[in-house]
């Protein structure tokens, strides 16, 4: 008997699934279940299962932890991509229920399950160039759900000429990397492929000056989608820069590799705090959002500790809940405006829609990491961590935060004003009529920021333990 | 080997120079004119250029660079439907025309032309031949161009295949493995597909 390595189960199975359900796009339900029940299953095999051991499945014998060889590459789960991978799965399990009332008969449910195969495959293979490759083609195909039913194509169009702009430097880097295992006195090889490396994930992440796109596509692109670009995606770039500067210790021991952390971390943040402060759209607004949370993350990694590590996986981990939110209350309003999401356009939405505007408020706090949501104790966490270090970058990182929360204010303000009405007093515009599911959801959604809030230390200990994987930062 | 293969194989061991210009003057093309037509067929004769260079570069295996000719002209075949599909949506009134600020554009060109052909002298790029390094630098400013200055999706669309033609023509000087080779003819067929995807929905009822 033949034993299959973990690989082609983990990859294999999603991709399978992926063509089945592009057959079944007729039925939503169907689609969105099996999709979800797929990356459970996955998410619950890989943290479950031994790598070591060999289990039976009918016929088969399969070995989790075993490698497996395509023309001589190597794509293997490891220890330390357990964690990684089983949050992706489950991540895309949420955002497939969170879709499945939102996207009917879409072809999100087929391509985002391939997506995730594509990303967890980009986890799992060992060469820089086929993970680069592999997030590169998941961002291409992410880009046709995410315009779905829209007549804008701005942000799709900006998210993969953005990653396309990153390709060449992981690539090349791979190329240097292999000229100075040829060359190993040419130090030169690793000073170039460390700054290629950081324009790299500088691009995918987002980070200041490439933040354009994450505003783009929050702009014009369909909630969900958004939802799990910016937490699939992103969360992908994020695992892969914590693998290389865990693979390749000359790039972590970079001197200067803290400050650029820290200086790209603040000038993010100030950036996105700036522009949410003074955003008039509801959309643009989660994508400044998203930039000052990614900016905190990447402070959290200069502070060049095992706990900001762990700090920024708990804003990773929080992200889909908070995102998942504010995407389901942003579809729901754009809905009463034709697809305007001006605040003003939306002024009293919350009489029309009082779910969707809960659902949008409350995802904002929660990503602005203001109290009783769990980004406040991943935020409060780096507040303190770098006030160890710099009382002004702390208080700078924290203002920056306040600068989502006065935008979210600002839509707040718009958005719980009275109702617009006519002459004769009646209120304007019709108002939405709400799917139970979306509301059961909503609350769920709600109820589960509110209690993580309260009681973190489940997540805490989740990304204590993913960060103890890395090993490049002295404890 | 089929007489096609031969034919561009042979072509590629004399015309590998003129080939180079060829991909640039047909970008210049496609950056100063505005009607898709003169557009389409500019970048299916860039296809073809970039063909012959793929030919030069996989000599011992001219079907690669036939099937990356094929590729290219596929795309270029999809870039078609879709543009179709928006003039019948927004007629335009003349089929050919010059692109705004034709004298900027075409300043921007000579410019950045000229540097990337000054770096291709300058910055030796480690195993590829002379011309090939032309063509990458070449590509690489076309590249920046398209996707820097312009708003159109179809001519960002071709900022990101030149970008990835160029790497391709670099990476494969390197390392001619048919691993990577495959993965960009996928990225490839696949931005092109995206490109086409996102210009149809601009105008879709």
């Amino acid at each position: 008997m033949t034993t299959i390595p973990g690989p082609v189960l983990i990859l294999g199975l999603p991709l399978t699934m992926a063509v089945l359900l592009q057959l079944l796009r007729r039925w939503t339900t169907v689609t969105a279940w099996l999709a979800a029940v797929t990356s459970v299953v996955l998410g619950t095999a890989v943290i479950s299962l031994p790598l070591t051991q060999t289990w039976q499945l009918g016929q088969w014998q399969i070995r989790l932890g075993a490698p497996l060889w395509v023309l001589g590459r190597e794509v293997v789960l490891q220890p330390v991509d357990r964690l990684p991978v089983t949050f992706l799965f489950f991540t895309a399990a949420g955002i497939f229920i969170l879709a499945w009332r939102l996207l009917p008969h879409s072809n999100f449910f087929p391509i985002g399950l391939a997506t995730t195969a594509l990303l967890v495959g980009a986890l799992l293979v060992t060469q820089v160039v086929y993970a680069a490759l592999l997030v590169e083609i998941a961002a291409i195909l992410a880009v046709f759900p995410l315009h779905e039913g829209s007549k804008q194509a701005k942000g799709g169009l900006r998210f993969m000429t953005y990653t396309s702009l990153a390709l060449p430097g992981l690539m090349v880097t791979q190329l240097l990397l292999d000229l100075y295992a040829i060359f190993p006195n040419d130090r030169g090889l690793l000073s170039t492929s460390a700054v290629l490396l950081s324009l790299s994930f500088a691009i995918l992440l987002g980070a200041f000056p490439f933040q354009n796109w994450l505003s783009a596509v929050t702009d014009d692109g369909s909630p969900p989608v958004v939802t799990y670009i910016f937490t699939m995606n992103l969360g992908v770039v994020w695992f892969m820069l914590l693998a290389y500067l865990q693979s390749y210790t000359w790039l972590s021991e970079q001197a200067a590799l803290g400050s650029v952390f820290n200086i790209l971390g603040l000038l993010m943040m100030g950036l996105g705090g700036l522009l949410a402060a003074s955003q008039q759209r509801l959309g643009r607004l989660v994508g400044y959002a998203t930039l000052v949370d990614n900016g905190a993350m990447l402070l959290a990694l200069g502070t060049q500790r095992i706990g900001g590590i762990a700090l920024a996986g708990i804003m990773l981990i929080s992200r889909p809940l908070a995102l998942g939110l504010m995407t389901v209350g942003l579809a729901g309003l754009r809905r009463l405006s034709a697809g305007d999401d001006d605040r003003e356009t939306l002024r009293g939405a919350v009489w029309r829609a009082p779910w969707r505007t809960a659902a949008f408020l409350v995802g904002g706090i929660a990503l602005a990491g203001f109290p009783l949501s769990l980004g406040f104790t991943a935020r409060w966490g780096l507040y303190r961590l770098i006030a160890e270090q710099s009382l002004f970058e702390a208080a700078f990182a924290l203002l920056s935060s306040a600068g989502v929360m006065l935008g979210l204010i600002s839509a707040m303000r718009a958005l719980l004003a009275p109702p617009p009405v006519d002459k004769q007093g009646r209120v304007l515009g019709l108002a939405l009529k709400e799917d139970l599911i979306v509301v059961l959801l909503i609350v769920v959604l709600i109820g589960a920021t509110f209690t993580l809030s309260i009681f973190p230390q489940g997540i805490s200990r989740v990304a204590l333990e993913m960060a103890s994987g890395y090993t490049f930062f002295a404890p | 080997m089929s007489p096609f293969v031969l034919w561009l194989s042979r072509l590629s061991a004399f015309a590998s120079m003129p080939a180079v210009w060829g991909i640039f003057f047909a970008g210049a093309v496609i950056y100063l004119i505005a009607g898709w037509r003169v557009r389409l067929l500019a970048l299916i004769v860039q296809f073809f250029f970039i063909g012959i260079l793929y030919a030069h570069l996989f000599a011992d295996r001219p079907e690669i660079a036939l099937l990356k000719l094929i590729v290219g002209w596929l795309v270029c075949g999809a870039l078609y439907l879709s543009a179709r599909m928006r003039e019948e949506a927004i007629p335009q009134e003349r089929r050919f025309s010059w692109a705004a600020d034709v004298p900027f554009r075409a300043l921007t060109l000579a410019v950045l032309g000229f540097s990337a052909y000054i770096a291709s002298q300058r910055y030796i790029l480690p195993f590829v031949s002379a011309d090939l390094a032309v063509a990458c630098f070449l590509l690489g400013a076309l590249a920046l161009l398209f996707i820097g200055t312009e708003e159109d999706t179809v001519v960002v669309g071709v900022g990101i295949l030149n970008l990835l033609a160029a790497l391709d023509l670099f990476y494969s000087s390197q390392d001619p493995g048919l691993l990577v080779t495959g993965f960009l003819v996928v990225v490839n067929l696949l931005v092109g597909l995206a490109i086409s995807y996102l210009t149809v929905i601009e105008v879709a009822e």
